[in-house]
């Protein structure tokens, strides 16, 4: 049996968790999931030194994509929000923003774009430098966005296939779930890796500071070259 | 203490969807497959679009052409079976996008019946098959059926 064969009896199999899992294995493998994924990914190793937490980030990125997956289609089978307007809609505006998105985020970790300071409580800063520091909620907002990025054929897979069986069992919330769990699985296999892996040799070389310096560029770079992609694909 | 209320909540949470959701994977929900009664009219094979399209969307796109071209030339003539490229982008193919319930690239295959009724449905076996073989033989297979009124 040839993979897509595989892939199309799993993803068409009886019970819909199984079904979901895999049409989102899928839906990872595709291009623009993949290309977001590899952002992701980059992002989630600024912080190497520290083994567990690099896991729990790839995990809250893919709680974020959750959030944003288990929302259209809780919106789509409760709410009963028209499936084609929002489909169209996110085709047609998803991806454009993040091409130009991922490229601004980039000149930020290089320090091109300075943000201005907001004039806000000390209180609010303090609580965002503590968030951002994690790089949980970073992450997390990351899987909420790269998740309404939609491409052509990653819009099949979720609205053509996925909304379909949510639909057929009224399950908005599950099925997604498990859907979104499979699309961020490289994430979280890879940070895992990570996890296990480099930073070990990162502690034993004894120059995690130096090293996490040339990740950040390295990050920013991938950001950069990922939105380039992005936009060169739709805009031009 | 924290963290273990949230690894509860999370826990509860989880199981309590487990109970009210799982049930509802082996009750009921078979929809059952509706087919038009009676003669067949006509057939409509539509591969829908955006202006800008995936590799993949192209390939379904291109077999579907192919089979309709090799296997159902009588019927595309005498105009039993129609089959276009839409683009969805395009206002001027907003009914059909809307009649066909489009959610973006997509092979749909609307059929009449002589009665007058009309049964809309989406194929997405087709993106599993992007070998032109194994596409052409399985989409010839799905609409013969589907002019035997299956």
């Amino acid at each position: 049996m040839g993979l897509m064969a595989f892939m199309q009896s799993m993803g068409t199999n009886n019970f819909p968790l199984i079904a979901a899992f895999f049409i989102g294995l899928l839906t990872a493998l595709s291009p623009c999931p993949l290309a977001t994924n590899i952002t992701a990914i980059a992002y989630i190793s600024k912080k190497i030194d520290s083994g567990k937490k690099t896991l729990l980030t790839g995990l809250v990125y893919t709680l974020g994509r959750m959030f944003t997956y288990v929302l259209l289609a809780s919106l789509i089978v409760y709410i009963g929000v028209n499936v084609q307007a929002i489909s169209l809609f996110l085709q047609k505006y998803g991806e454009r923003i993040i091409g130009p998105l991922l490229i601004i985020i980039g000149l930020i970790m290089l320090n091109i774009i300075k943000l201005p300071s907001l004039k806000s409580s000390d209180k609010i800063n303090k609580i965002k430098e503590k968030l951002s520091e994690k790089g949980y909620l970073g992450a997390f907002l990351l899987g909420v966005i790269f998740a309404l990025a939609f491409c052509p054929f990653s819009a099949v897979l979720f609205f053509g296939m996925l909304i379909p069986l949510a639909l057929k069992f009224s399950d908005g919330i599950l099925i997604p779930s498990v859907f979104a769990l499979a699309t961020g699985l490289p994430v979280i296999i890879f940070a895992f890796i990570l996890t296990f892996s480099v930073s070990k040799i990162g502690k034993v070389m004894g120059k995690v500071q130096a090293f996490e310096k040339w990740m950040r560029y390295a990050i920013a770079f991938v950001f950069v070259i990922i939105g380039i992609y992005y936009t060169w694909k739709i805009w031009i | 203490m924290n963290k273990n209320y949230i690894y509860w909540g999370i826990g509860i949470i989880v199981v309590l969807l487990l109970i009210f959701i799982v049930p509802k994977y082996f009750t009921g929900n078979a929809i059952a497959s509706s087919t038009i009664s009676g003669d067949i009219a006509k057939i409509e094979v539509y591969h829908f679009h955006a202006t800008r399209q995936c590799v993949t969307c192209k390939t379904v796109g291109s077999n579907a052409e192919a089979t309709v071209n090799t296997y159902f030339a009588n019927e595309l003539k005498s105009g039993k079976l129609v089959f276009a490229h839409i683009n969805i982008d395009l206002s001027e193919n907003k009914a059909i996008v809307e009649k066909y319930g489009a959610t973006g690239s997509s092979l749909m295959i609307g059929v009449y019946g002589k009665d007058g009724s009309f049964l809309k449905q989406e194929d997405t076996n087709v993106w599993y098959k992007i070998d032109k073989a194994e596409s052409m033989s399985y989409l010839k297979e799905v609409i013969e059926q589907k002019f035997l009124g299956n």
